[in-house]
């Protein structure tokens, strides 16, 4: 049956992420599946005859001209390519086209690589493609690991060895992007050819790309012949395209998720990103009511995270006290506690730090209104709707004002950002690697100095200081996936515990709406990463 | 005749400079750095500032304002708008490439609007205060109030996920501009027929119909000669407005039905502050708006003798 093979791939899967959260090894077999029990419990479902798949995504991202070509790759991932290593749907390091892996000092790694594997044209895969499709990152400015001309070399015809130009151990976590993918040595990069479990049959600009099954793909054959990706912007298009019956799956937002009822049912993924508050530290004159510690303990304690995740979310989110999905931080990510709604203990803070009540219930110190701004807008404010306004509820109860700002798009925050006019900034997004310290290393280090002003932006506002510095440079330069959780957690709790610079709210889960004919979907909390070799339709 | 063209023509010039002059320092004062929105949008979420610096070389935007400008119009009037940021496609080839789904999207939109509104608003002003007057005045107030992202889902709903017979969005058949279409064309029809009503009730009151009607002229030549003809003026006018503010995409109707035409595609690189792409299209519609501005005034020649005569007497 048609299934077995898919059902033995996926209880592989899993048997190697035991063994390697057993032993520390890499486990022998493919990239990130859907785990065997979702496999197992469609094995008695009648399959349809038709294994095409459409899918409602956004706006296109691709671009299309020869030399930053990403077409199949990023945003929209249509498993055209393979990395050389993935990120599981709880964010954890998967071979891909490596089956192996070792650093050696001082700043390389060695990936020993897969055989067997063929392009779609049919030749083979080898050293050499990596080597090509590395010096091509090279050639658009050195991509986010920063790689030279030189950094990929052939040790042989199945192991490379990779060298950042400046000291990065944290490529190995960097290279499950999908901007890392493999292509094929010398091919035209518009006409994306790879290893992946699709090929690419038709792409139409701002329309569609379509992929059709790859029966050599070295994981086993995909049972979807074909998949249709529709580019819809407007995501109540989207989810009214999925009510139509024009595609089976599709993300819709939190709004639409409890109006899904009947054919579809709505499906979330495993973990949560995140959406969290930062507190200005380090604010100019106006801004400047965060460098109080006390101010920023009373905001963590006056936030029902509980109702967050409930009613602003919609229950399609948990609980977050952690800045990025905790599983990437292992076991050391109970050492956070984080804060949960404490009025009482919220009010005593401000009453002993000699913020009084006003006649209009707002605090004062010294003939100043406790009155703090707001910014909304990253990565957009609707995203965000309409948790602003009731954090400013929340805060009142306790005697802060709140000035809600909007900004209409993400330069427009930044721009604010950067000349550091707020004092709470609330942001959400996704984690797309499997490095834990990139978020609290971009956001939080110490300012550079000559640096610009727009890479400065967070560290100028929001930077902690030495303490912090060294638990992040601890987490760049370990070896060890141990340590780097370690030392990610440690500056994550100065960040979350000890400072109260920043307040996580929620860790909120991606949504799909899908057709209940869809088996096997597993929705990866970023999308970049999403997986379609396993997915397949009933009838 | 052609001198007349040749001088709104020469017109134009001065025109065309400033839309240019405006489209580059709109771009400039937008805020944002578009090197590290290109950078984001390939995945490197932290660029570093030798990644930074290295594109902005690349892309000429370390040269001052002033420098840009005169080689970006330079370029601009050999058909050279420059290479877009966030796509790397040639600027006036992808506006080329999406312009004719905006134009036949707004031209069916707009005709189908005037095959609605020109005969609704005549028999409305003929039968003024009758039951289909009241009817065609209501329908219009509706269709000019409701606002097109609303009647865009409304239409969905009914034709799409109701009954099926049309499909939600998309561009790869011919059904699919028929929902877009209808939406664009029932704001249209609304202001229309309240301006055909108006102005045909405005002529038919005029001495002159009295004097056709007095002089035994069927009723029908009365209307359709003497006033509709008169009244076509205020509505050509109108309908030449409407056609190019739709020509330069409609935008909120492009991205609910994913039409690939320039709205949705310039909204885009507005928010990436993609500037070829921004300046490109302003140029490029702004010229199309002068176009069609320049055909509703050639037609007022053949519709309305005075503008000849006005036209010999200088």
């Amino acid at each position: 049956m048609a299934l077995q093979p898919v059902i033995r791939r996926s209880a592989a899967v899993l048997a190697g992420v035991l063994v390697a959260a057993a032993c520390g090894a890499q486990p022998p077999s493919g990239p990130a599946a859907s785990p065997a029990g979702t496999a197992a419990g469609t094995a008695k479902v009648e399959l349809a005859t038709t294994q095409e798949l459409m899918v409602a995504t956004a706006a296109d991202g691709y671009r299309n001209d020869a030399t930053r070509t990403n077409i199949g790759m990023y945003p929209l991932n249509a498993n055209i390519f393979d990395t050389l290593v993935t990120l599981s749907p709880d964010y954890q390091v998967m071979p891909g086209l490596a089956t192996q892996w070792e650093f050696r000092a001082p700043n390389t790694y060695r990936f020993t690589l897969r055989p067997g594997v063929k392009f779609h044209d049919g030749t083979a895969f080898t050293a050499k493609d990596v080597v090509w499709s590395i010096q091509r990152i090279a050639k658009q400015g050195g991509g986010t690991i920063g790689v030279s001309d030189t950094s990929a070399v052939a040790v042989g015809d199945l192991m490379v060895d990779i060298t950042p130009k400046a000291p990065n151990l944290r490529a190995l976590q960097q290279l499950v992007h999908p901007s890392w993918s493999i292509a094929k040595a010398e091919s035209d990069t518009t006409k994306a050819m790879g290893t992946g479990p699709f090929k690419l049959t038709e792409y139409v600009k701002a329309e569609r790309i379509v992929v059709a099954a790859n029966d050599d793909y070295w994981a086993g054959k995909p049972t979807l012949r074909k998949i249709t990706f529709r580019f819809l912007p407007d995501a109540n298009t989207r989810v009214l395209a999925l009510q139509a019956g024009e595609v089976q799956i599709s993300d819709i937002p939190k709004e639409s998720a409890k109006t899904l009822t009947g054919d579809f049912s709505v499906s979330r993924s495993k973990v949560g990103a995140y959406e969290a508050m930062y507190i200005n530290i380090h604010g100019k004159q106006g801004y400047d009511l965060g460098k109080d510690p006390a101010i920023r303990q009373a905001i963590a304690y006056a936030i029902d995270k509980k109702v967050v995740v409930e009613s602003v979310w919609q229950g399609n989110a948990e609980i977050s006290q952690t800045m990025i999905p905790a599983g990437i931080l292992g076991p050391e990510a109970s050492r956070i506690s984080g804060t949960n709604r404490d009025v009482a203990k919220a009010k005593k803070l401000l009453d002993d730090a000699g913020w009084r009540a006003g006649a209009d219930g707002i605090r004062e110190k010294a003939g100043r209104k406790l009155s703090l701004t707001m910014v909304v807008g990253f990565p957009n404010a609707d995203v965000h709707k309409p948790m602003p306004e009731f954090a400013q509820a929340q805060f009142k109860e306790i005697g802060i004002d709140v000035k809600i700002v909007i900004t209409p798009d993400t330069a427009t925050y930044e721009k604010r950002l950067a000349s550091g006019e707020g004092d709470i900034w609330v942001e959400a997004g996704s984690q797309n690697d499997a490095n834990p310290c990139f978020l609290p290393d971009l956001l939080f280090a110490s300012p550079r100095p000559g640096g610009d002003e727009e890479a400065n932006m967070y560290g100028n506002s929001f930077a902690p200081g030495a303490t912090f510095d060294a638990a992040i440079k601890r987490c760049r330069e370990s070896t060890s996936t141990a340590d780097v959780q370690k030392a990610a957690t440690d500056a994550m709790k100065l960040l979350v515990d000890e400072q109260f610079i920043v307040v996580p709210l929620a860790g909120t889960y991606r949504i799909n709406g899908i057709s209940k004919k869809v088996l096997d979907f597993v929705v990866h909390q970023a999308g970049v990463h999403q997986r379609w070799e396993t997915v397949k339709l009933s009838k | 005749m052609l001198r007349y063209i040749a001088r709104r023509l020469a017109y134009l010039i001065p025109v065309w400079l400033g839309i240019s002059i405006l489209a580059f320092a709109l771009a400039l004062l937008a805020p944002g750095d578009p090197v590290r929105q290109i950078l984001q949008a390939g995945g490197i979420d932290a660029p570093s500032a030798e990644q930074v610096i290295a594109l902005r070389r690349e892309l000429g935007l370390d040269q001052p304002g002033p420098v840009r400008f005169a080689i970006w119009l330079g370029n601009a009037v050999r058909g050279d708008l420059g290479r877009s940021y966030s796509t790397g496609e040639p600027v006036l080839q992808s506006l080329i490439d999406r312009f004719p789904r905006t134009a036949v999207l707004a031209l069916l939109a707009v005709s189908l609007g005037l095959v609605i509104a020109v005969p609704l608003g005549i028999v409305s002003a003929l039968f003024r205060d009758s039951v289909v007057d009241q009817i065609a005045r209501l329908g219009a107030l509706v269709g000019a109030s409701i606002p097109s992202f609303w009647l865009a889902y409304l239409l969905i709903l009914f034709f799409a996920v109701q009954l099926r017979i049309l499909p939600v969005a998309g561009a790869s058949e011919p059904r699919h501009i028929v929902l877009p279409a209808l939406t664009l064309a029932i704001g249209a029809a609304a202001s229309l027929t309240r301006l055909t009503r108006s102005a045909m009730l405005e002529e038919l009151f005029q001495d002159y119909v009295r004097t056709a009607r007095s002089k035994g002229l069927r009723e029908r030549a009365v209307v359709v000669t003497h006033a509709l003809r008169n009244a076509l003026i205020a509505i050509v006018t109108i309908t030449g407005i409407r056609l190019a503010a739709l020509l330069g995409g409609a935008v909120i109707v492009e991205t609910i039905f994913a039409w690939p035409g320039i709205g949705k595609y310039v909204v885009d690189s507005i928010f990436s502050r993609d500037y070829p792409t921004i300046q490109g299209f302003v140029l490029f519609t702004g010229t199309v708006v002068l176009l069609v501005n320049l055909a509703v005034d050639v037609s007022y020649v053949w519709l309305d003798p005075r503008v000849r005569l006005g036209e010999k007497s200088r």
